[in-house]
């Protein structure tokens, strides 16, 4: 389980967060939306430790503020939402990086095989600063997931953060990866992402936190937080939820794709 | 049996390593022996001594006369290498106060290599000094007596003369450098001060302590009559027209007379048997130049 | 979709692995380094040669004392401190270049250099103003801990100025490093007016930058500082890959990322410090290594730092071989050789790095 209690967070001179406080469930997605600005980074941030907070955090009945770096490192990972890399490395390498640490950093193909599964094994050799951007955020993905490897471990679950995953990437890319987090809490462990996308939020999430100025408007199941009422209210502009376009006009949800796998071997 | 004397060997080399084994030894003898001279005033008393067939080695400074230029350089007096020096092979080393570093110093000693250090103060006094001291070493004492007398003579005959010139003293600035658009003098207790002195000159800023980078405005202050330069290139070789545009040097009396003499500084700064020879020739420069 | 990535895994073959080249380059750098620090022994403007007096001792015969001193108390010294501050200096290099996750970061360029120089100078010209009993206490260790001192320093204010949240302006560190480098030559030149004349040439030949001082006593002083720094810094390599995904993933994956910060400087202060103490400012060892070293192995930092503490052991022998041979009997500064080596080097860096250093 992840508790976090009144959360409080200033970064400079003003207070960013106020009063935040979240409950995700291992086996479950939780997804944090929000207009920009609104304060999802620096929530995902105070879970993860980056930031100081005011509050209280647990981590599997762990008060967050004793866990060490490298205790933290073996039961979750971390996808920022934008990463640097200095230096030349090749995008194995990278991968490699986040294993250093990881409980299973014996298993020799752990690495390759996490590349596999954002669909990038065929890019082992390559430099990853060649890459586009959608594509070294798929390979970060892969280094989280060398380093956290498996969704349960023997000391209870495992955590996933994401912070946009999925913003920079294809459709395809999209499903592939959202399914790929889904897995992930299905086999037991618990995954938080902040999302852009409310198609994809509505479509995966188990719990939705909406987000605005801030503060938590709403969090529930999709079909309590994503209504008229909430959204426009979040967004400040009027929303309507559930209605097609005039007709005529083309638009593609991604319910309606289906990921076939085909990316994962495209060379 | 080869077995048992190459065990010795290595038992030898192991010992050797641990600096126990007594090694053989060199040693100089006095009349033949080959020498290295570090410094101006050493090298030049050396050739004045008739000594130079001895010579195996010289200093970088070390560049009158013209002969000399075929002995060995090994380097600046002040940063020379161990090895460099023992290629030579010098018997005897005799070097102006100053040689070093210490550490190469040090080897020297351990390697049995005869060291003599030469006090190099810029005073008659001081160079009839390292005459006696150099020819002592080289063991012609009496050639050195002769040749001390001798320069002692000349130098104070050198000296009595310029004394003796009527005009008003000569302010003198000697500059050795101008580098960034700053001036470097000799103040008091330098080879600069020394040499103006006995040529019958003031230094202008004889109130200062050794080689100063000076304000501009402490040259304007120190109203020189003449500067005084070296003559050799690089850094040191600004000319004329460009000397007496310094915003320093423009407001004083040499710039207005555009007086400005320049030295071989071998010449000028060594402290040797040359000196008379320098004496006189700045004298003459300073107040009879159209002769 | 595991079962379609076991599929494509096979057909894939395995990815190259350039760490293993890496670890296999230790081998070959150790070998280099024999054979270097071989010739190093041979070469030298006396002709004399441990061959040579290993052939004489074969024969029974003493040895000769003008060998044995050349040997033992000249070139011996000299190698070992060849060795180490080579090492030195390139391993200085490489984990300041992973800490402020640059290729460019070298302590003589961003004047670490010149702030341990500083130290330097000021405990040569006011070592003598100590009270007795620290003077005696401190001895021959009082300049390189002072060079110490002074590299630290400026590490941790260059630091301070150029890195925001983890993120490193490579324009402001290389400003920083002039100002630095500029108020550091600005108090040593303060400093030469109060020295007196011997203080003054100590000053003059130490900025030179020479192997050539290398004395046993050096060598005793000076390897303590510089192993106990290379151990440590052996120590650095994963936490520099974590940093070189920023601070934040390092903290991820599991790194103390201020105590390792803080190792990092300490290591290169101490590394540098001593260094310069021992011999003066000599550049671009720094930078020419940890590239080179990066452009044939990768820039794992887990092999990068022991290949360039071997590489910049050989390079600086190297250049000292050339700089006593070239114009022998006299000797060329070594700073003015490892320049001439260096400089077309960093040259290229700049050249090939113009996007991303932002110029
Ligand atoms: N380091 C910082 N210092 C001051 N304010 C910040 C900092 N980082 C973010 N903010 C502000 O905090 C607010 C929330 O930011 P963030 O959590 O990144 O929003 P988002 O919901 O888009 O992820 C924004 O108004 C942003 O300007
Ligand atoms: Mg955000």
């Amino acid at each position: 389980m992840l508790l976090a209690k009144n959360l409080m967070v200033t970064l400079g001179a003003s207070q960013i967060l106020h009063d935040v406080s979240i409950t995700a469930a291992p086996g479950e997605f939780t997804c944090i939306v929000g207009p920009n600005g609104s304060g999802k980074t620096t929530t995902l941030k105070a879970l993860t430790g980056d930031v100081r907070y005011d509050g209280h955090i647990t981590i599997n009945n762990n008060d967050l503020a004793y866990l060490k770096p490298w205790e933290l490192a073996t039961i979750r990972g971390v996808l920022p939402q934008t990463s640097v890399l200095a230096f030349p490395f090749t995008v194995i390498e990278v991968v490699r990086i986040g294993l250093m640490t990881g409980a299973d950093a014996q298993d020799g193909c752990l690495a390759l095989q996490s590349l596999a599964r954002v669909g990038l094994a065929h890019y082992a050799d390559r430099f990853y600063q060649e890459l586009s951007g959608g594509e070294q955020q798929r390979v970060q993905l892969a280094r989280v997931l060398a380093q956290i490897p498996h969704a349960v471990g023997e000391d209870g679950p495992r955590w996933l953060f994401l912070d946009e995953p999925v913003s920079s990437l294809d459709i395809a890319h999209q499903l592939q990866i959202m399914s790929l987090a889904e897995q992930f809490a299905r086999d037991g462990g618990g995954v938080i992402a902040v999302m852009h996308d409310l198609n994809l939020t509505a479509m995966f999430a188990d719990q939705i936190i909406l987000m605005a100025n801030g503060r938590i408007l709403q969090a529930g199941p999709p079909s309590v937080v994503l209504t008229d009422a909430n959204l426009s209210q979040a967004y400040g502009c009027d929303v309507k939820v559930g209605m097609p376009p005039p007709a005529g006009i083309p638009y593609v949800l991604p319910h309606a794709a289906r990921h076939t796998g085909l990316v994962a071997t495209k060379s | 049996m080869m077995f048992a004397r190459q065990r010795k060997s290595l038992l030898c080399l192991f010992a050797m390593c641990l600096g126990l084994l007594p090694v053989k030894t060199v040693s100089a003898e006095t009349t033949d022996s080959k020498i290295m001279s570090l410094g101006i005033s050493v090298t030049e008393t050396v050739y004045a001594l008739n000594q130079q067939h001895r010579l195996v080695g010289r200093d970088t400074s070390s560049t009158y006369p013209p002969d000399v230029l075929e002995v060995k350089d090994v380097g600046y007096i002040r940063a020379l290498a161990p090895e460099g020096v023992l290629s030579v092979a010098p018997d005897l080393i005799i070097a102006e106060e100053g040689a070093g570093p210490r550490e190469t110093l040090d080897i020297l000693k351990d390697a049995s290599v005869e060291y003599v250090e030469v006090p190099n103060e810029p005073t008659a006094s001081g160079i009839v000094e390292q005459i006696l001291i150099v020819g002592r070493a080289l063991g012609v004492e009496g050639d050195a007596q002769a040749l001390a007398d001798d320069v002692a003579a000349r130098l104070a005959d050198a000296i009595a003369a310029a004394d003796a010139q009527p005009q008003n003293r000569k302010r003198v600035l000697f500059v050795l450098s101008t580098r960034g658009g700053k001036i470097t003098a000799g103040g008091a207790g330098t080879s600069a001060d020394g040499i103006i002195a006995m040529a019958g000159g003031v230094n202008a800023i004889g109130d200062v302590e050794g080689w100063k980078q000076l304000a501009d405005e402490a040259v304007a202050v120190a109203a020189p009559d003449v500067i005084l330069m070296m003559d050799r290139g690089g850094d040191h070789g600004i000319d004329n027209e460009g000397l007496f545009n310094m915003p320093s040097i423009m407001t004083t009396p040499a710039a207005q007379s555009k007086s400005v003499i320049r030295m071989n500084p071998q010449l000028l700064l060594g402290f040797g048997p040359r000196t008379p020879d320098a004496v006189e020739k700045l004298s003459e420069a300073l107040y009879d130049p159209a002769s | 979709m595991a079962s379609d990535a076991v599929v494509h895994l096979a057909d894939l073959g395995r990815p190259k692995d350039r760490l293993q080249f890496a670890l296999k380059m230790h081998v070959y750098l150790c070998i280099l380094l024999i054979c270097v620090s071989l010739a190093s022994l041979t070469v030298g403007a006396t002709g004399i040669t441990p061959w040579d007096m290993a052939a004489a001792l074969l024969r029974g015969e003493a040895p000769e004392q003008m060998a044995s001193i050349v040997l033992f108390d000249i070139r011996l010294p000299r190698l070992f401190m060849g060795i180490v501050v080579g090492a030195a200096l390139a391993v200085s290099g490489a984990v300041m270049q992973g800490l402020f996750r640059n290729p460019l970061a070298d302590p003589g360029i961003v004047g670490v250099s010149a702030g341990a120089g500083l130290g330097a100078i000021l405990a040569i010209v006011l070592g003598g103003l100590l009270p007795v009993w620290l003077a005696e206490a401190t001895g021959m260790y009082l300049v390189p801990f002072a060079a110490f001192v002074g590299g630290w320093g400026t590490t941790i204010l260059l630091y301070a100025v150029s890195t925001r949240g983890g993120q490193t302006s490579v324009a402001t560190m290389l400003l920083a490093g002039i100002a630095l480098g500029a108020l550091a030559g600005a108090v040593g030149g303060l400093l030469a007016y109060a020295a007196d004349d011997r203080q003054l040439r100590e000053l003059t030949l130490w900025g030179l930058g020479s192997l050539a001082g290398a004395s046993w006593t050096k060598v005793t002083v000076t390897v303590p500082f510089i192993l106990l720094a290379l151990g440590v810094a052996m120590t650095l390599g994963r936490g520099l890959n974590g940093l070189a995904l920023g601070e934040a993933t390092a903290a991820h994956i599991g790194i103390r990322v201020q105590r390792m910060k803080n190792t990092a400087i300490l290591t290169v202060a101490a590394a540098t410090g001593a260094a310069v103490a021992a011999t003066g400012g000599i550049g671009f060892i720094g930078i020419v290594v940890p590239h080179l070293l990066r452009l044939a192995t990768g820039p794992d930092h887990r092999a990068l730092l022991l290949n360039s503490a071997l590489l910049g052991a050989s390079i600086l022998l190297i250049a000292d071989m050339i700089s006593r041979v070239i114009i022998a009997p006299a000797e060329m500064p070594i700073g003015i050789v490892t320049a001439f080596l260096g400089s077309p080097v960093f040259l290229w860096i700049l050249l090939r790095n113009r996007g991303a250093v932002g110029f």
